[in-house]
């Protein structure tokens, strides 16, 4: 029903599990970055997965779920904070089935399963964001905030708005499938 | 504005008739499907408007405690952990040490792990931290044990507890004699109108003022009914603190030496106390976080539980939902006229660029247009489904005032007439592989194509666009065509009735029966039929310059 989406099959590299990478978004770190399958990074996005934790060893800095979008221009980077007198970034974690908007930075410690976030939103550092919850566009998500389950979160700064209906998970399941079977190549 | 369907719950009114479509306020009766519940038992589509609502619990936003109901209210439904708002923005505030001792440079590493006392509270977005109340703590946890002598010597709170104290011994005689008294009151004068007659009777001779307000309400006579059988006779109540005077002038005295707009706190950030407080900023105190509550929702009618979420506050599964989604057809609108012109955007927009710009996804004045239904079927078996378009009803308004123009709807709708079916839903499909839908998905772009450049070419929909178009799976889209008057305005918006036919799951009668199914039967069928209301977008006035765009 829907028309698909277009984009051109030049830009963007697609991997074995379906992860559709866009050549113009810039993937800093690669090696510590993981893509659950199927996810998008649009064009002029930027993933810092080179802000990797000091210490020895191989570093998870960016986890993406499964049918995960990152829009065009986001900018994703993990968070970070002084502990004890020692500066550390600290691992960004994100479920399956979620779709970040254009322009929004993501410094958030956990987002869940099923999450969306609007367009130019700021999500502050170590912000937790709970399964099926929704940040509207142009939100400005303080630090340290946290989400809950199945809440609408919007403003500056973002306060809760309301509650989700109960069928929210299906609702961006589905959406997010769709989305992922319409981002199809156009060889021109 | 993209098209869209809204389904119809009938809460609102007697009749299973939705409201015509053009009245702005049958926009409450219409409802997105998932939001929808349905109810097995009543058979009928619930909404969120007309479901009872019960809490099965409560929890924190921010540490996502789950509160035990029992603690709920001697808490004041409020977190009693380490949970605060910031009094100036409504951020949550996070618990920060104070600095480390100077003297030892900036190499020096904390030993502590949780940092130098005093803690205070400092809000991340606006900067406001307590210590500029003079709020600061020994320790950063329990930090609502350590304001609770605050909040309870609070004049407020104190207020609050006495009146509690006064009201107490005549909210249990009144409940008791209640029980008794119920039948003579008129019916749906509930239990709680002694007690709060009796309340609004007391509050009318303490405070001066209420008094007037409550006879001009209809609530004044049964106060003085009550009055008569001497139900309200109790002590008269003082309150502890005076109010008003002394703050006032304080008030002026601080206005007038006023140098920045910040120093009084905006009445957003007073409006939540109950009590009249000061006006200045300084004076905030960070709030305790409100809970908030999961429920669960059951139906009006037969007290059935639609809705009943797990105990675990953070888990987004149901042990009960029945939500509309999973009983009725799913039914997408689509304007393929828009599409084309979106597709044509995209692939050459740089050719016609004048064309792209002036057709834009608007219906003129004077025209017809397809639009496509996507009906989805949820259900294990497939249904037959038929569509009708609601007669306007605006002529049989009783009153018959309606001017002449709005009883003609200014467009006409015509459907399939037939009954087309939707096959079942079948969960392997949920489970293909992506490499399968992507060759179907190709199919049908490669079938679609023709056509849809075809109707571009003559304009004029000489294709058929009326009927089944395409089924796929459980998905079939049907075509509709819309005939715009010339001198309509307003919105394509009509009520469709949906009415499908599928096997009944209720299991067959048992083989034992003496009268034997007859085969010519076959297996039980049921009909559902529920209305929607159809919204296709915004009439433009006709455009010349269009037309010849068009024509050309």
């Amino acid at each position: 029903m829907d028309p698909p989406i277009f984009y051109s099959k030049a830009e963007f590299i697609e991997t074995d599990t379906g992860n559709k990478v866009s050549r113009r978004a810039t993937i800093a770190g690669p090696q510590n970055i993981i893509l659950g399958g199927k996810t998008i990074i649009s064009s002029g996005a930027i993933i810092r997965g080179d802000l990797r934790r000091t210490g020895p060893g191989h570093a998870v800095v960016i986890s993406l779920g499964r049918y995960c979008l990152v829009g065009e221009g986001c900018v994703m980077r993990p968070p970070y904070k002084t502990y004890r007198g020692n500066f550390n970034y600290y691992p960004m974690k994100i479920g399956d089935h979620v779709h970040i908007g254009a322009n929004s930075v993501v410094e958030a410690a956990t987002i869940g399963n099923h999450v969306e976030i609007g367009k130019n939103c700021v999500i502050g550092k170590f912000t937790i964001i709970k399964d099926c919850a929704k940040i509207a566009d142009n939100t400005i998500v303080p630090p340290n905030t946290v989400i809950p389950a199945l809440a609408l979160f919007s403003g500056s700064p973002g306060r809760f708005t309301q509650d989700l209906p109960e069928s929210t998970q299906e609702m961006v399941e589905a959406a997010t499938k769709t989305y992922y079977t319409r981002f199809q190549p156009l060889d021109r | 504005m993209a098209p869209s369907i809204h389904y119809h719950c009938p809460c609102l009114s007697s009749s299973p008739v939705p409201p015509p479509p053009h009245l702005a306020s049958s926009s409450c009766s219409f409802h997105a499907l998932h939001t929808l519940f349905f109810c097995e038992e009543c058979d009928a589509v619930r909404c969120n408007r007309c479901v009872s609502v019960e809490v099965s619990g409560y929890y924190c936003p921010n540490c996502l405690f789950e509160v035990p109901s029992a603690s709920v209210r001697a808490e004041k439904n409020r977190c009693a952990r380490n949970c605060f708002l910031c009094p100036n923005c409504r951020n949550t505030l996070s618990v920060v040490p104070s600095d480390p001792p100077e003297d030892d440079g900036r190499s020096s590493i904390p030993l502590s792990a949780i940092g130098e006392p005093p803690f205070f509270l400092y809000c991340n977005h606006c900067r406001w931290d307590s210590a500029e109340v003079g709020i600061t703590f020994e320790k950063p946890t329990g930090l609502a044990a350590q304001l609770q002598r605050f909040e309870d010597s609070a004049s407020d709170s104190l207020e609050f507890e006495r009146l509690k104290e006064h009201f107490e011994p005549f909210l249990r005689t009144s409940s008791l004699s209640s029980s008794s008294h119920l039948p003579t009151h008129p019916s749906h004068h509930t239990r709680t109108s002694s007690i709060t007659a009796a309340a609004s009777a007391a509050l009318a001779r303490d405070i001066p003022g209420v008094g007037r307000y409550n006879t001009a309400n209809p609530l004044g006579r049964s106060r003085g009914k009550d009055k008569s059988v001497n139900k309200d006779e109790m002590p008269e109540y003082r309150s502890r603190v005076e109010i008003g005077a002394s703050g006032m002038a304080g008030d002026a005295e601080f206005m007038k030496h006023i140098e920045d707009v910040g120093e009084v706190a905006g009445l957003e950030q007073r409006w939540i106390n109950s009590w009249k407080s000061s006006l200045q900023t300084s004076d905030l105190k960070p709030l305790r976080i409100p809970l908030h509550s999961k429920v669960s929702k059951r139906c009006p009618t037969c007290t059935h539980i639609l809705i009943k979420p797990e105990q675990k506050a953070q888990s987004v599964r149901y042990k009960i939902k029945l939500v509309a989604a999973n009983y009725l057809p799913a039914i997408t609108v689509a304007l393929p006229h828009m599409q084309t012109q979106d597709a044509t955007k995209r692939t050459v927009a740089k050719s016609t660029p004048d064309e792209d710009k002036g057709a834009s996804a608007t219906m003129y004045a004077g025209k017809t247009y397809a639009f496509h239904l996507a009906l989805t079927n949820p259900l294990y078996d497939p249904i037959q489904v038929r569509l009708s378009v609601q007669r306007m009803h605006v002529a049989v308004s009783s009153d018959g005032t309606i001017p002449e123009k709005a009883r003609r709807p200014p467009f006409a709708v015509s459907l399939p007439t037939s009954s087309f079916t939707v096959a079942a839903f079948a969960e392997a499909w949920e489970y293909e592989d992506d490499e399968d839908m992507f060759g179907v998905e190709d199919d049908e772009l490669g079938l679609e194509s023709p056509r849809k450049s075809g109707k571009d070419k003559d304009g004029r929909g000489k294709t058929k666009t009326v009927g089944v178009l395409e089924k796929k799976a459980n998905l079939t889209v049907v075509g509709g065509e819309v005939v715009i008057g010339k001198e309509a305005r307003g919105n394509v918006k009509f009520n469709m009735l949906v009415s499908y036919t599928y096997r009944s799951d209720d299991p067959a009668p048992p083989e034992d029966d003496d009268v034997p199914r007859s085969p010519m039967k076959g297996p039980e069928v049921k009909t559902f039929a529920f209305y929607t209301v159809v919204d296709l977008g915004a009439i433009s006035p006709k455009e010349v310059l269009q037309v010849v765009d068009l024509d050309f």
